[in-house]
């Protein structure tokens, strides 16, 4: 083994030997691996287990409501009984009792079965909740005998406590103490959504109205807003009705004037009818009261929950059907042009309702135009619903979308990449759509679409702040291309060998060759994720686009960004476009006719993806393969023993940003030291602070430190705090718990010089920034490389990292798009939170807005191929001409500029895209403070450096 | 096969109600009925559903706008596709928009809008119609170089050397002529106007132009023709009074029923305007620069359209080609075009769109289409640039004036931002534009 690079060689390839170890405990323990259960009829796996220290969390602040009863078991089975042996790193879970795999008799997915958290530890027999879906089956009748019959989850609710009572008669009043507090609403986590008004906003309760807009309704609990005041009090149910507030009898006419003559905090008893007990159980109403300890997508992503989510966007219009233009006049049917349609909401109704105009259209713009239909703009009520057309065969897709959630320009590359994934997934949008069997698992597909673009931030609750960039998310998903994270050369070797040992399939005893077998799967290559950054891959670029269009898909990206994943395992048969499309590019060369796996194997914040090939030089697949033990345990083994890099990896991620930043409220003059851009400046650092990783605080002691008066006033608690984590972070500095006690030590004595100054150099930042000559706090003046480094060393490498010409670094934010490779480089999202401001996440969101409109035009002037493989007609002479560049300057102003004397000070940047050619095709889109005149094309330059793939 | 000619664009006009049609403008061929039929059905099919269909793109930039107004007429514009690059689907989504609206306004401005809302006789309404055909057949066109009031609703402008005598002598002829509108035309562009005339919608001055422009170009030394003003008196009819003074110069006044047409001609015009003659000459020598003399742009400007915010009037101009002696600059018609492409590419993506003051509240929604992307922005953008393979385009909006310029793709493009600082303020500062 050569992993002797770094300075103390033995730590690696000791724990070599212990990966061995562990490939050889994987291999021949007789364990049965804990996702063999859900493997479906035809052989797809989809198996996400949360890490311990989630479920732990999840169960603490279960516990802390003491409210046992909600936790409900993702499970549609019945009780599973499991033990764990908790031994260090190579724990092992097993199901002793493990259920065959149910419910496949009515096709709903598997997903459905993969809950595993939320499990008392210790516990032999969770209570048996769920069920209720699958009553039919041939497991139903086996159930039955060990499990009590299904029931609603929102009915068994336990009385037991005082003061609440749930009566089992029909259309009892129960009375219901909440705490309420409007000063809360101005806060970013409940916003006032469109239509929910106070009931939502104030109460946490989602009342839709019926279509038919009497004017007095009752008030009926159709959902929750998590974290709510309505959730968390675990006391209403789904379906109740609320009667009075406070004895004042409310029906949706006059609920929002009671609730806002609430004027402060205070607690409000809130009358609520009962729905009937039994008989009202619809599998659609199935949802939880409970305030959801796991975020909103990872209950999407178990099929959990659709039902309530799917409801909350309910009066938002939004359709996708798959029509047939090829209409059979003999047996004229109703709706049956409508191969399949989703979702089945009012709104969506009304889109299905003129199907007509789509099919109309479709068929007839061709003739004039000469072109085929793209998009169509409705205006229903006041809401403008654009509308993407997908003509494929006799068959038409199309999809409806609000036109506040995704603008005209980018709803073709929306459109595309939808049916792109359903292309890897299913072959083609006819397989896709016409089997009977998929629409469970198209119902999930576009569930989990539809819930990304529409209400993005509902899904990722608690998760990173910029989450609210829609634009941000629509553009650096809609670009071909993964994004990159920049590696060490060294830490990059050794990932790069360690894949390449993998993909050589010399799985000693245990592969085929062994047993003189001919190869299961040849492995076309694998691509390895670290917290949704990609850092190695030997997929080509097609595929790799495939492969990562699914990841997004599914959100397995922001998953494994998280502290959540204990495992996945996703298996699946794929159908990578280039190899389908492809009959006979190369003369004399044919790519050999097999069928392609994709396999997703995700532990903590690794995440591989392997494409395997059987057919060809391996042995075909027959029938509906699932996934095989061994290259799922191999792969597994391959990430556990990257898991040594990971502190390497996390000390990338807390490096200062190169090249480095700025944050743009560095550039507004401040006009007093207590305006509300530091305050909050403040809060945000301290929130940040906690939230990532230790390692470096600096940014948040020179951001502090920024405002003398507030340092002066709260100096010694917040000091205090501040050298705490400086001194943590010169110990520790962003090391996983898991890795071993060898890699520690020798990455703790790497960063020695550099992690001294952790303490000191705070002070030293400190005293830096009193300089008057210095306007803005450059990141890169750090107080440690200050010390360490003389003053010329530091004056060379501050050069080399900046990007901007010009005395001061003036860059905010940039994405390099490599097209060739189909990779971009963009900050880290660690990079951004350390940048904070309360100007700066606004300006990042703007950049991503505007960088749809240069990127659409940039994609028009393109010859067209790739994503949209038709024959644009290229009208020569027309239009504006294929544009190279394009930038826009923009003004900002700080948020509730409350001075009237002075006018509010004012910061101008711009952006500017850039679509290069040469050398290599690349996009570049850079945002800087408008002081210093750039050239695009050498700040690309200059960046493409650091991508040396 | 396709039925529309890459390019060219066709305007169909149908009762609302009963769907018959009314008139096929533009295109060489005509649209088949039963297409005709269809584009009218789907959107009736749809208003029945409560939907509201407002446009289609097809590949290629092919486009269909529909638009009901007054619950009574159907405008549809079909445009062929053909137009590849960079934001055709919006700016062409803008240039249709803009067509059935000034298409209504002529209608309006020809006919008056009780006939139109109010068809007991569709034969006739038919025949009637016919009066607006050239007028609309011009919008259609919409070719004509250097006037671009139909697309920015600002009205094209010339600002002549010595604007005191013009303004002295238009009001003096409004007042003589018992009228508070007047306004002189040199060349299509308002040279001189009274205060009321200004007062008028923008819209409608800009229409105005255009019908003078199309009555000056009949050839006839004077007319009187009966107008409608779309947002004024949609009901009330007006006598429009022009009278050719130079060939390129045309004046007139809007008034009551006196004075005739005769006596105006004979006692009004030659008092007033005799005297002015070598004033008006100068103002044609101008020619299509729009810009007195004294005003001295940078020799590396391809082209400049500047509009004041306020006052709603746009000054534009492209240089004779001579000017560049590299021969890689576009020709003064493509010139033209890419001007016209660059300011609704930058109006539809980044900057605000002049908003038509005496826009109804009905019309305020379909505004809204369009700028739905630009009010995504959170900060405010100020300018933009764009650089492509003929040229760069820059873009520059103060509270006060949108300028837009094309200069050779030579000119660096950090030059850019000073050049066109420089250049408004050259303007601003030679003429108070």
């Amino acid at each position: 083994m050569m992993f002797n690079v770094s300075a103390d060689g033995g730590s690696f390839s000791e724990n070599l030997d212990d990966f061995d170890s562990i490939r050889s405990v994987l291999l021949y323990s007789d364990l049965e691996p804990e996702w063999l259960d859900d493997i479906q009829k035809n052989g797809e796996l989809f198996y996400l287990e949360l890490s311990d220290g989630e479920e732990e969390a999840a169960l603490a602040q279960a516990a802390g409501q003491g409210v046992s009863t909600n936790h409900v078991r993702f499970s549609e089975e019945t009780a599973e009984v499991i033990t764990e042996q908790n031994n260090s790193k190579k724990k092992k879970k097993k199901k002793k009792n493990p259920q065959p795999c149910g419910s496949q008799g009515n096709g709903e997915p598997t997903l459905k079965r993969l809950a595993r958290i939320l499990r008392r530890k210790r516990r032999p027999s969770p209570q048996r909740e769920g069920g209720g879906r699958d009553g039919d089956g041939k497991d139903g009748g086996k159930d039955a005998s060990t499990s009590s019959p299904p029931a609603s989850i929102l009915k068994n609710q336990p009385g037991q406590r005082p003061g609440v009572t749930v009566p089992q008669q029909q259309q009892q009043l129960k009375e219901v103490c909440v705490y309420l507090n409007p000063k809360r609403l101005g806060g970013p986590s409940t916003p006032l959504s469109q239509g929910g008004g106070l009931l939502e906003a104030l109460l946490g309760v989602v009342h839709r109205a019926s279509w038919s807009r009497s004017r007095e309704e009752r008030l009926t609990v159709c959902g929750f807003v998590p974290n709510g005041p309505a959730a968390k009090c675990g006391q209403i149910l789904i379906g109740d009705v609320l009667v009075a507030v406070d004895d004042v009898d409310v029906t949706s006419e006059n609920i929002e004037r009671v609730l806002s003559c609430i004027p402060g905090p205070t607690q409000v008893r809130l009358t609520l009818e009962t729905a009937p007990q039994v008989g009202d159980a619809s599998p659609g109403r199935r949802t939880k009261a409970s305030s959801p300890p796991v975020s909103q997508l990872v209950r999407l992503l178990w099929g959990e929950d659709t039902a309530e989510l799917q409801m909350s966007i309910g009066h938002v219009p939004h359709i996708a059907m798959f029509l047939s233009l090829k209409l059979d006049s003999a047996s004229p049917q109703e709706e049956e042009e409508i191969l399949y349609q989703y979702p089945a909401s009012e709104a969506s109704g009304q889109l299905k309702g003129v199907r007509g105009i789509f099919l109309t259209l479709c068929d007839m713009l061709e003739n004039v135009t000469g072109g085929r239909i793209l998009s169509s703009s409705l205006l229903l009520g006041k809401r403008l619903v654009h509308v993407g057309y997908w003509k494929e065969g006799g068959y038409l897709l199309v999809i409806g979308l609000p036109a506040d959630r995704v603008p005209l320009l980018y709803l073709q590359t929306v459109v595309g990449d939808v049916v792109r994934t359903l292309k890897v997934m299913y072959g083609s949008l006819d397989k896709a759509f016409r089997d009977e069997d998929h629409a469970p698992r198209l119902d999930h597909f576009f569930c989990l679409f539809f819930q990304q673009l529409i209400q993005p931030l509902r899904l990722r609750d608690g998760a990173s702040a910029t989450a609210a960039d829609v634009s941000g998310t629509l553009f650096l998903d809609g670009l071909p291309a993964v994004r990159w994270l920049t590696l060490p050369p060294e830490i990059k070797m050794e990932v790069e060998t360690v894949l390449s040992d993998f993909e050589s399939s010399d799985f000693g005893e245990m592969s085929e060759d062994f047993f003189g077998l001919r190869r299961l799967y040849l492995i076309l290559g694998s691509c390895l994720f670290y917290k949704s950054y990609l850092i190695a891959n030997h997929l080509p670029k097609e595929d790799l686009l495939d492969v990562c269009l699914y990841c997004q898909h599914y959100c397995l990206l922001p998953l494994a960004s998280e502290q959540r994943v204990g495992q996945l395992v996703i298996w699946r048969e794929v159908f990578p476009q280039q190899r389908a499309n492809s009959s006979s590019t190369t003369p004399g060369y044919s790519l050999p006719e097999g069928r392609h796996f994709l396999l997703i194997v995700g532990l903590r914040h690794f995440m591989q993806c392997v494409l395997l090939e059987a057919g060809g030089c391996a042995s075909p697949a027959l029938g509906s393969t699932g996934p095989d033990c061994v290259y799922v345990d191999q792969v597994k083994a391959t990430l556990l023993q990257l898991e040594v890099l990971e502190a390497g990896i996390e000390e990338r991620l807390n490096a200062p940003p190169t090249p480095c930043l700025s944050c743009a409220d560095w550039f507004l003059p401040a006009a007093s030291s207590a305006s509300p851009v530091f305050s909050k400046l403040a809060g945000a650092v301290k929130g940040s602070s906690s939230s990532r990783s230790r390692g470096r605080s600096l940014f948040g002691e020179k951001a502090r430190r920024s405002s003398p008066q507030r340092s002066l006033a709260d100096s010694g608690s917040d000091g205090q705090t501040d050298a705490g984590s400086g001194s943590f972070s010169s110990t520790a500095p962003g090391l996983s718990p898991h890795s071993t006690p060898d890699s520690a030590r020798k990455l703790g004595g790497r960063r020695d010089s550099l992690g001294s100054g952790g303490s000191d150099g705070s002070g030293g930042s400190g005293g830096l920034f009193k300089i008057p000559r210095m306007k803005h706090p450059n990141p890169f003046y750090l107080g440690t490389l200050k010390k360490t480094l003389t003053e010329r060393e530091a004056e060379e490498m501050y050069n080399t990292t900046k990007l901007t010409s010009g005395a001061e670094n003036t860059l905010f934010h940039y994405v390099l798009m490599e097209t060739v490779q189909g990779i971009f480089i963009a900050p880290t999202h660690r990079e951004v939170a350390q940048l904070s401001g309360s100007i700066h996440p606004q300006l990042i969101r703007n950049f991503h807005h505007c960088c749809l409109s240069i990127r659409a035009a940039f994609q028009q002037s393109l010859p067209a191929k790739g994503r949209r493989p038709v024959d644009r007609p290229r009208g020569g002479g027309w239009g504006l001409g294929p544009v190279k560049e394009q930038g826009v300057l923009f003004q900002c102003k700080p948020e509730n500029w409350t001075d009237q004397r002075k006018p509010a000070p004012t910061m101008t940047y711009w952006v500017i895209g850039r679509m290069l050619l040469e050398p290599v095709p690349q996009e570049f889109y850079v945002c800087f403070h408008d002081s210093v005149a750039e050239v695009p094309v050498e700040m690309a330059f200059r960046l493409s450096f650091g991508l040396a793939l | 096969m396709m039925m529309l000619q890459h390019g060219s664009t066709q305007l169909l006009c149908l009762t609302a109600s009963s769907g018959v049609p009314l008139f096929t403008r533009g295109a060489s061929k005509q649209l088949p009925f039963s297409v005709i039929g269809s584009l009218n059905g789907v959107h009736m099919f749809g208003a029945g559903q409560g939907v509201e269909l407002s446009c289609c793109e097809t590949e290629g930039g092919g486009k269909v706008v529909w638009r009901v107004f007054q619950d009574s007429v159907m405008l549809i514009a079909v445009s062929g596709g053909g137009r590849g690059g960079a934001g055709v689907g919006k700016a062409e989504e803008l240039r249709l928009r803009r067509l059935l609206e000034n298409a209504w306004s002529c209608m309006v401005l020809v006919l008056g809008q009780d006939e139109l809302t109010d068809v007991r006789n569709v034969e006739r309404l038919k025949r009637d119609l016919r009066s607006c055909f050239t007028l609309v057949d011009q919008l259609l066109e919409d070719r004509q170089e250097g006037i671009l009031g139909n697309l920015t609703h600002c009205v094209d402008s010339l600002l002549p050397p010595d604007p005191t005598i013009l303004q002295e002598a238009v009001d003096g002829f409004a007042q003589a002529a018992e009228s508070e509108f007047g306004c002189l035309l040199v060349r299509g562009r308002v040279a001189s106007a009274t205060e009321k005339w200004w007062r008028l919608a923008p819209q409608e001055v800009v229409l105005l132009s255009a019908l003078m422009r199309t009555l000056s170009a009949s050839g006839s030394a004077s007319c009187d023709y009966p107008v409608f003003l779309p947002k004024g008196s949609p009901t009330v009819a007006h006598r429009l009074l022009r009278f050719q003074l130079l060939p390129g110069a045309d004046v007139c006044v809007l008034c009551g029923p006196t004075p005739s047409l005769h006596k105006a001609e004979s006692r009004l015009v030659g008092a007033f305007w005799t005297p002015l003659a070598e004033t008006l000459r100068g103002c044609l020598a101008i020619g299509e620069q729009c810009l007195p003399g004294s005003v001295s742009l940078r020799p590396d400007l391809l082209a400049v359209l500047l509009i004041n915010r306020e006052t709603r009037r746009s000054v534009s101009l492209v240089r004779p080609s001579t000017a560049h002696p590299l021969g890689d600059s576009p020709s003064k018609a493509r010139c033209w075009e890419l001007l016209r492409l660059f300011y609704v590419f930058s109006t539809t993506h980044y900057f605000t769109q002049e908003e038509t003051s005496s826009a109804s509240p009905e019309e305020r929604p379909q505004r809204g289409h369009n700028e739905d992307f630009v009010l995504g922005f959170s900060h405010q953008p100020l300018q933009c640039y764009l650089v492509t393979d003929e040229c760069k385009s820059f873009g520059l909006q103060t509270p006060q004036h949108q300028l837009f310029l094309l200069v050779p793709p030579s000119v660096p493009s950090f030059a850019l931002r000073t050049l066109a600082t420089q250049t408004l303020s050259d303007i601003v500062a030679a003429t108070g534009f």
